[in-house]
């Protein structure tokens, strides 16, 4: 991985500040900073609050890619600050902004309070058929069983997707890729019988019809989930379940 | 700096200009371009089909107009249009569809990719090899 | 400031603080539950475990066996009598979670899965790949949201416990976003603030993980147990301190030295076979395995990377796609941070701060000796852990104390009314006064950093995997200074929207009094015992004077006052903790006697 090449002493990153008690609007501010090989974009950052500018305010914790507090444009690419490294951003000047779609709060801290509403209203939890005595011990699940909602269910929330999706960016009522994704999830859980009380939220107008399958969210997203591929096989459904509901008068759950 | 709390002031960026952005956007508003040319020629077709019913000099009418050097620029621009909106199509119809497992393994979107081109091929081949056969 | 008023007060939303919160709720629906938490829930680090949670499952397994293994591991520090409710408890738990929607890894017949651990005789960890951490606080979490009684505090920050005539009665917090200080009242108050690993160097915790509830609750007079014992992970990224898993090894990886000799049969833990064998070889406990990697670096047989000495975790033997399957994280771990791919090569691996053991002191229902206050999970001190805890019981820890804290707190708050809130609201404007002397001094001359940096190096090299009377005395007076230090910190941040510097500036505060009652307590701890080894004369374990808790007590400006308490023994004296053929041959012994007995 590090081949004997010449590496920088320093490099600069530039820093898009907002500061809402004194801003009208963000602005750009350029830090230099000693540059290691093996140094993340979120090392970088702490080592500008620690030792530069104590006033620059993100979100962190892990460092590992699974809290999902760190996500930010970098370079005008949705990306996790404590898994993009500097090394591959070089020469610089690294340009580094709050997360695009999102009102910014803060320089790098954006509002998440919107996702946060929409993860409550899928229904994100499991709705069996039947109740089950702690006793009677673990429903079952074959490894294909579990195969078809693994995948969906490894979100950590980090919200790339909802930075690279421009129906979002046009319009934050959109459910959105990360939402849909965890509501099928859940659908796709066999131990799960509540698709029809999620039903509302998916044939919303906001819900899966907003989606125009640009397919970039799962292009961003850091862990594999897809949520292009959670939000468009629901088309499908949407549409079975507006024509059955059309022929057989049934009524829509909520 | 005043102490108390301080009110939300949440800034909104402005998506004016959006698709320029990310060279990843721009190829989705080409793929979605793409869907007028689709539209354009199912008009010239549709033209076609009423020029025929309307007997044997509407059709040589509308024959002559596709021979012309205006209209097989055109036709080219939407070939080219009509190739990149299949390659589009057949690279995001794998998100459309769900987990399919065979045996224990999951279908990958790439297979299903390369099922629908192999489709498009032999289907344009068919076209082919019927137009040259009626031609001839 | 605003006030607001509730049932129960949770500070923490990670799966201790989302577990109690659920249990109050089911409890009884009409108490209020306030949910407080400085990061959304998602973010707390029960997200980055990785191995899993044990719980007796398989029909040779048994209560005994569990028990035995844990209170072994603990090297007989445990309350007993906690630790037999524990292991009764932890299957229910772990079913519940599956109920709720947690996705745990299956055989093929749809039964959950175990796998071995380290110090666990037989396999009884339950795991969701190798992400179980990450899998369990998204299904506690997304569980929470069914209950319309539990209202979440999401990014507000614990400033101070509100404690009244010796009973607590709330808590004041922050609300990031905008500064506003929100007073709390509840009638019964849990704290699941987590670790406090960040007070050292190397360390595989987030940054979140400051010892807050700690903090406040020894500033309050709550006494801090075991403090002295930190676990060491042994395989930790260079670095980083980013953990690697310990199902790597229990999938069957070696830990080489530089020789590729599989150092770990020279420190009692041998023989070595090639494939795993419980509680032998690279399943042995995590402080033996922490303690033979320091003796290989003495002995300059640990390999000399770029930041730091290291040891070899090879992988390679199970094949690529054994580790896509069974350990994808470590594998994109490995590829990403290192640019290593372990089915090639090795992974260089070093011990860092992962645990700590001690914490608030709570008894086997969570209550802390004063009124009003529970802790659970890392934060506190039921009990189980003693002086090495066993990887995958903190996860099951967290479920069952979780459980119990949820429903202590709800008796305790439904048997009483609230307390006067004028006086609660004037202790709250008392502490916002000092939270705001903070922010809005100028005439300071410390950075934060220094200090933090100062602090975590001291207690690497006095506090570390092996201790001895000067370094540690050294640590102390140290820490002692940098207290000082800490009354002239200077921000450069004085706003009052997200403003995080102020919040490092707390946390800060916070980590040097942990940091002071880790290192006492260390001082006095004139023995040897799991995790916390001596090499100054105490090389042995002490049971005449030391089979004792150690409490550490505030004392303000002056040094933690330490004293000692009885362990709680029932039904397994203490007996020597030996791992691969010698404690497979101990383990023989015991058996024969316990028989002999009946």
């Amino acid at each position: 991985m590090t081949e004997a090449r010449a590496w920088p002493e320093q490099v600069e990153i530039d820093v898009l500040r907002y500061r809402p008690e004194t801003d009208d609007h963000p602005v750009w501010q350029r830090y230099t900073v000693p540059f290691d090989v093996d140094m993340s974009v979120l090392q970088a950052l702490q080592h500008i609050k620690d030792e530069d500018d104590g006033t620059l305010s993100f979100r962190w914790s892990c460092r590992m890619a699974i809290c999902g507090s760190c996500g930010m444009m970098i370079n005008g690419n949705p990306a996790l600050s404590c898994k993009t490294f500097v090394r591959d951003l070089l020469p610089g000047p690294v340009r580094i902004e709050a997360l695009a779609h999102f009102p910014i709060e803060r320089d790098l801290v954006v509002a998440i309070d919107g996702f946060v509403k929409k993860l409550e209203s899928v229904k994100p939890y499991l709705i069996p058929e039947h109740p089950r005595a702690l006793s009677d011990g673990e429903r079952l699940q074959t490894p294909e069983q579990l195969e078809h909602f693994e995948q969906f269910s490894s979100c950590i929330n980090c919200l790339l997707c909802y930075a690279a999706c421009p129906q979002f960016g046009l319009d934050p009522e959109f459910t959105g890729p990360g939402a849909l994704a965890l509501l099928h999830r859940y659908n796709a859980d066999s131990r799960d019988a509540g698709r029809a009380q999620r039903m509302a939220v998916l044939n919303a107008e906001q819900g899966v019809w907003s989606c125009t399958a640009v397919g970039y969210c799962s292009v961003v997203c850091p862990k594999g989930v897809d949520p292009a591929n959670a939000v468009n096989q629901n088309k499908v459904n949407s549409a079975v379940d507006y024509f059955l509901r059309f022929v057989t008068n049934r009524r829509e759950q909520s | 700096m005043k102490p108390g709390p301080a009110a939300r002031r949440p800034y909104v960026r402005p998506m004016t200009g959006w698709w320029r952005r990310d060279p990843y956007f721009v190829r989705y508003m080409v793929r979605e371009a793409t869907a007028v040319a689709v539209a354009v020629y199912a008009v010239i077709l549709t033209a076609g089909v009423v020029s025929l019913a309307r007997g044997e000099a509407a059709w040589d009418h509308w024959l002559a107009a596709l021979r012309t050097p205006a209209s097989i620029a055109l036709h080219v621009v939407l070939l080219v249009a009509m190739v990149i909106h299949a390659k589009s199509w057949f690279e995001i119809m794998p998100k459309t569809m769900p987990m399919i497992l065979v045996g224990h393994r999951r279908l990958q979107a790439k297979t299903i990719t390369r099922v629908g081109w192999a489709a498009a091929a032999i289907a344009s081949l068919l076209v082919t090899w019927l137009a040259w056969r009626w031609w001839t | 400031m605003d006030l607001y008023q509730c049932d129960v007060a949770i500070v923490g939303a990670g799966g201790a603080g989302l577990r109690a919160a659920i249990a109050v709720a089911e409890r009884d629906p009409r108490l209020r539950i306030a949910l407080i938490s400085k990061v959304y829930p998602m973010r707390s680090h029960t997200v980055a475990a990785e191995g899993g949670a044990a719980a007796v499952t398989q029909a040779h397994d048994s209560l005994e066996a569990h028990f035995h293994d844990t209170v072994a591991g603990g090297d007989w520090l445990c309350e007993q009598d906690v630790v037999d409710d524990f292991v009764s408890h932890a299957r229910e738990e772990l079913v519940q979670m599956e109920h709720w929607g947690c996705p745990w890894s299956r055989k093929d017949d749809g039964h959950v899965n175990v796998r071995a651990f380290g110090g666990m005789k037989i396999e009884r960890t339950w795991f969701a790949a190798d992400k179980t951490g990450f899998h369990m606080l998204h299904t506690l979490f997304q569980t929470s949201i069914k209950y319309p009684s539990i209202r979440r505090f999401d990014e507000h920050f614990c400033i101070d416990l509100l404690q009244d005539d010796g009973r607590f009665q709330g808590v004041l917090a922050l609300e990031i976003a905008t500064g506003t200080f929100r007073c709390i009242q509840a009638k019964s108050v849990i704290i699941a603030t987590g670790g406090a690993g960040r007070v050292f160097r190397e360390n595989t915790n987030g940054g979140i993980v400051t010892g807050d509830g700690r903090a406040l609750a020894f500033r309050h007079g709550v006494p801090l147990r075991d403090m002295e014992f930190v676990q060491y992970h042994p395989t930790c990224m260079p670095g980083t301190g980013l953990l690697f898993t310990e199902a790597c090894r229990g999938e069957g990886g070696f830990l080489l030295n530089k020789d590729g000799y599989r150092y770990l049969q020279d420190y009692g833990l041998g023989p070595a076979e090639p494939t795993p064998r419980n509680k032998a070889m690279e399943l042995g406990p995590r402080d033996r395995l922490s303690q033979a990697y320091w003796h290989e670096k003495q002995k300059g047989r640990t390999i000399q990377g770029p930041h730091g000495d290291v040891v070899h975790l090879d992988l390679r033997h199970l094949g690529e796609k054994k580790l896509r399957e069974r350990l994808p994280q470590i594998y994109e771990l490995a590829v990403e941070y290192l640019g290593v791919d372990p089915a090639k090569s090795p992974i260089p691996v070093l011990p860092a701060v992962h645990y700590t053991m001690g914490g608030i002191l709570a008894d086997g229902n969570t209550a802390a000796p004063m009124p009003g206050l529970y802790s659970v999970g890392e934060c506190s001190s039921v009990g189980i852990h003693g002086a090495n805890r066993l990887g995958s019981n903190s996860l099951t820890e967290l479920l069952v104390f979780g459980k119990k804290a949820g429903e202590s707190a709800a008796a305790h708050a439904a048997s009483l009314s609230h307390a006067d809130t004028s006086r609660v609201e004037a202790l709250a404007q008392a502490a916002l006064g000092c939270a705001r002397t903070l922010v809005d001094r100028h005439d300071g001359r410390e950075r934060i950093a220094t200090l933090r940096r100062e602090m975590a190096q001291t207690m690497e090299d006095g506090c570390g995997i092996y201790r001895s009377e000067q370094p540690l005395k050294a640590t102390c007076d140290k820490l002692a200074e940098l207290k000082e230090r800490y009354r002239h910190v200077q921000l450069d941040d004085h706003s009052t929207a997200w403003n995080t510097e102020w919040l490092l500036a707390i946390e800060l505060g916070y980590q040097l009094d942990v940091a002071q009652a880790m290192a006492h307590s260390a001082l006095e701890r004139r023995e040897s015992r799991g995790s916390h080894q001596r090499l100054d004369g105490y090389e042995e374990r002490d049971d005449a004077q030391f089979l004792k808790h150690s409490l550490a007590h505030y004392a303000g400006n002056d040094v933690p006052r330490i004293s000692h308490a009885a362990v709680t023994i029932t039904h397994s004296p203490p007996g020597t903790r030996a791992y691969g053929a010698a404690g497979e041959q101990a383990e023989a012994v015991r058996l024969a006697a316990e028989q002999h007995h009946d």
